[in-house]
């Protein structure tokens, strides 16, 4: 017997249409546009079934490519940004070495 | 700096003094929600940064349909919080003030509504029953039993082939429009079983298999509004329901109780 009140997936369809489409509408005064239930539910089906499946066949790969994760491209640009400032670093001091170097000679 | 009031709902006052607020983080996940008193009711509210969820950044997030998905789901979680200590007027999701003065200013122009909505509600629940069908054995079954059906089955016995193969074509077609008067017809006879335990009820949509994502069919898609002390007895004929319909073909999904969201219309 299927009654029961939970937050799972299962109820998707059942929580949007109640809380996106019901409810007191007394209009906040900020305006908020929110795709509709027939969308959002399709969208985030898709969302759920590919990452499932993408797991399944060992395929997370995603997860961490910068070009179809945003969260993965921030932590590549902190990672070159730090390279770069490595980088910067040593070549200034080469640089100052260098130039002693020079006086030196 | 400015804050902004997420609205979750509005409760009876009476009630919050005889039941503390529980504890329960906003929808940023930082602000504790509390209550704004105003005369006999309460509004449940968060506070949010006015920088991180003004109307810019609100389109921003609401373009994210994983933010959206979760966020929904917080407002969800947080009226059923609501609907288990208190009686509720659960609020839409994403109802957001720029300040306490203008929520105060609605608060006033729908006190009176929203008070006798609250004495109304008091002690009521609501479920929502979805029917689900095989259609495949609904089909056949239709193709077998139906009247109509069988009168033109035997008119196209004495047909020549020809005239045979498209009256078939328009028997087909006439086999689904059967089908779709029988699924509707014994959906709301299961339906009217269950009115007469409700103080009112709505129908509402059918939802496709794109959206389900179920591999049968949504036929009948409803909901009740139930004094508490209906509930049992409820149950116990939709539980009745479910066995009886099972062979021929009809899932019931009952889920509940929830919030009364179909049933807090002010005018």
């Amino acid at each position: 017997m299927a009654i029961e009140q939970s937050t799972q997936s299962s109820n998707l369809v059942d929580v949007l249409e109640t809380v996106l489409d019901k409810g007191v509408v007394i209009a906040g005064d900020i305006r908020v546009g929110i795709a509709d239930v027939e969308l959002l539910s399709i969208k985030i089906r898709l969302i759920v079934a590919s990452v499932d499946k993408a797991k399944e066949i060992g395929m997370d790969w995603w997860e961490t490519d910068p070009y179809l994760n945003s969260k993965a491209a921030n932590k590549e640009d902190q990672k070159l940004k730090e390279e770069n400032d490595e980088l910067q670093k040593r070549i200034e001091e080469l640089e100052k070495k260098a130039g002693q170097d020079n006086r030196l000679v | 700096m400015a804050e902004l009031k997420y609205l979750y709902g509005i409760i009876p006052t009476d009630e919050l003094n005889q039941t503390p607020l529980p504890s329960f983080k906003g929808l940023d996940e930082q602000h504790e929600w509390y209550p704004i008193a105003f005369d006999g009711i309460q509004a449940i509210v968060c506070d949010l940064e006015e920088s991180d969820y003004n109307e810019s950044a609100l389109e921003e997030k609401t373009s994210d349909v994983e933010w959206v998905h979760e966020k929904a789901f917080h407002h969800h979680e947080a009226v059923m919080r609501l609907h288990e200590s208190y009686t509720v007027i659960p609020m839409k999701f994403a109802t957001i003030y720029t300040s306490k003065t203008n929520l105060e200013e609605t608060l006033t122009n729908h006190y009176q509504e929203m008070d006798g909505l609250l004495s109304w509600l008091k002690g009521k629940e609501e479920w929502n029953l979805k029917i689900y069908c095989d259609n495949d054995s609904l089909r056949k079954r239709t193709a077998a039993h139906n009247l109509t059906i069988e009168e033109k089955k035997k008119e196209l016995e004495h047909m020549s082939p020809g005239r045979q193969y498209l009256e078939k074509r328009k028997l087909d077609r006439l086999i689904d429009q059967e089908l779709e008067k029988d699924k509707e017809q014994q959906s709301s006879s299961i339906h009217d079983q269950l009115v007469t335990y409700s103080v009112k009820t709505d129908i509402k949509k059918n939802w496709n298999k794109d959206v389900t994502g179920r591999t049968d069919e949504m036929c009948w898609n409803s909901v009740y509004l139930l004094e508490n002390q209906e509930a049992e007895e409820f149950l116990g004929k939709v539980k009745q329901l479910q066995k009886e319909w099972k062979e021929a073909g009809f899932t019931l999904e009952l889920t509940g109780p929830w919030p009364a969201y179909h049933f807090s219309k002010l005018k």
